[in-house]
């Protein structure tokens, strides 16, 4: 049986996006079968790392109960597959479709949690993928909790950013502990020189486990050359020796434990 | 011979029935016991949708209960009481209670209540 994974975080920008595609093609080149699910309503961003619009149908519609899954996911497997498949789900990036989402009321998000709870037979059953990826909107936006409750294993990615840290303290006691959601921390953007030893390495560790009183999966350093590449291709796809896409492959082995 | 077998068939049915009555009982009487517990009282006016804000809002308690029948659809207390590893009699009593709050809906079929979250039109 696969596994949901959910990237969340407290914060805006944190880097869920980024970590999800490149978390995703890591499955993939590990020859596991992936797809990837933009469920971030408000500022859609998938359809532009994948350049697709094969879609005949977005997310939107399948929560909107007017299709089903399959019509919504694309086959990227021939620009993107390693060994294993890889699919992607996007959200509607048009003005006025970001607009709607924002205007559904409580009785259709009850409705959307049920469609995405489902997603759990559809995709992880009989379409038989080992990982389902959902990237969310950051904070307690109605989407991202449904992605949460949705998901097997959360991931919170955080900076060292003091009001990051505090949010993300609060979402953990009123928000994953409630769901009791096997939950584990991404510190994401983390100055190389405070990685530089393997004795401050240790140090750090300690000290954010303490202080966020969940795991700390792994500590991703801060890469030029990531932002450098500006989002114009999948990363760890290209750049195969780099210390991001080796700290990505470290990831998705803990992940596979956790 | 034939006899002994229908006294027999009729003492199982008998019984059957007994059983059936007890366990209608002992739901109401769970119920009784969650308002009493909860102070909760029904408000027939507002049927209310279970979305992840209520799902936060409600006791822990009843909140494992809610998202088991969230993630099961439709289920007994026995297909809940699997999932949440908790005894049979106190997930009726959350889920009769849930029912009471507005948030479930419950129904009858044959010898079985059915618990579910409003369905699609
Ligand atoms: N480890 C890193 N090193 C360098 N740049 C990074 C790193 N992680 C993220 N970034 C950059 O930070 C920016 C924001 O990342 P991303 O869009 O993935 O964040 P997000 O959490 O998805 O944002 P939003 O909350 O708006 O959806 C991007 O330009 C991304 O390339
Ligand atoms: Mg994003």
């Amino acid at each position: 049986m696969g596994k949901i994974i959910a990237l969340h975080s407290y914060k805006g920008g944190t880097g869920k996006t980024l970590l999800s595609v490149n978390l995703a093609a890591t499955y993939v080149k590990k020859g596991k079968n992936v797809c990837l699910l933009d469920l971030d309503f408000r500022a859609p961003s998938l359809h532009a790392v994948f350049k697709t619009n094969n879609s005949e149908r977005w997310l939107n519609d399948y929560l909107n109960g007017v299709c089903e899954i399959d019509k919504v996911l694309v086959d990227v497997t021939q620009e993107h597959g390693r060994s294993g498949k890889f699919f992607v789900g996007l959200a509607n990036p048009a003005t006025e479709a970001i607009r709607e989402m924002s205007a559904k009321d409580r009785k259709w998000e009850m409705r959307a949690l049920g469609r995405l709870l489902s997603l759990k037979t559809s995709l992880l059953n009989d379409m038989h993928h080992d990982y389902v990826i959902l990237d969310t909107s950051p904070g307690l936006q109605y989407s991202s909790i449904n992605a949460i409750v949705s998901a097997d294993v959360v991931l919170v990615v955080t900076s060292l950013d003091a009001s990051d840290i505090k949010g993300t303290q609060r979402m953990t006691r009123e928000l994953y502990d409630l769901f009791d959601k096997k939950t584990g921390i991404l510190m994401n953007k983390v100055l190389p020189e405070i990685l530089s030893s393997k004795k401050e390495k240790q140090k750090f560790y300690k000290h954010f486990n303490s202080v966020h009183k969940l795991p700390i999966l792994e500590a991703i350093p801060c890469f030029c050359d990531v932002l450098r590449a500006g989002g114009t291709y999948i990363f760890s796809e290209e750049k195969t020796e780099h210390p991001f896409t080796k700290t990505l492959d470290k990831l998705a082995t803990k992940i596979e434990e956790f | 011979m034939a006899v002994y077998k229908k006294l027999e068939v009729k003492s199982t049915q008998l019984l059957e029935k007994i059983k059936d009555s007890l366990e209608r009982l002992n739901e109401k009487i769970d119920v009784m016991i969650e308002i009493q517990k909860h102070g909760q009282r029904a408000n027939p006016e507002i049927p209310d949708a279970l979305d992840v804000m209520t799902l936060l809002s409600l006791p822990d308690h009843l909140r494992k209960t809610a998202v088991t029948l969230c993630k099961l659809g439709e289920a007994t207390a026995d297909n809940v009481a699997e999932q949440t590893k908790r005894a049979r009699a106190v997930e009726s009593g959350y889920l009769n209670q849930l029912v009471i709050m507005g948030y479930l809906k419950k129904e009858r079929r044959g010898r079985k209540a059915y618990f579910y979250v409003e369905k699609e039109a």
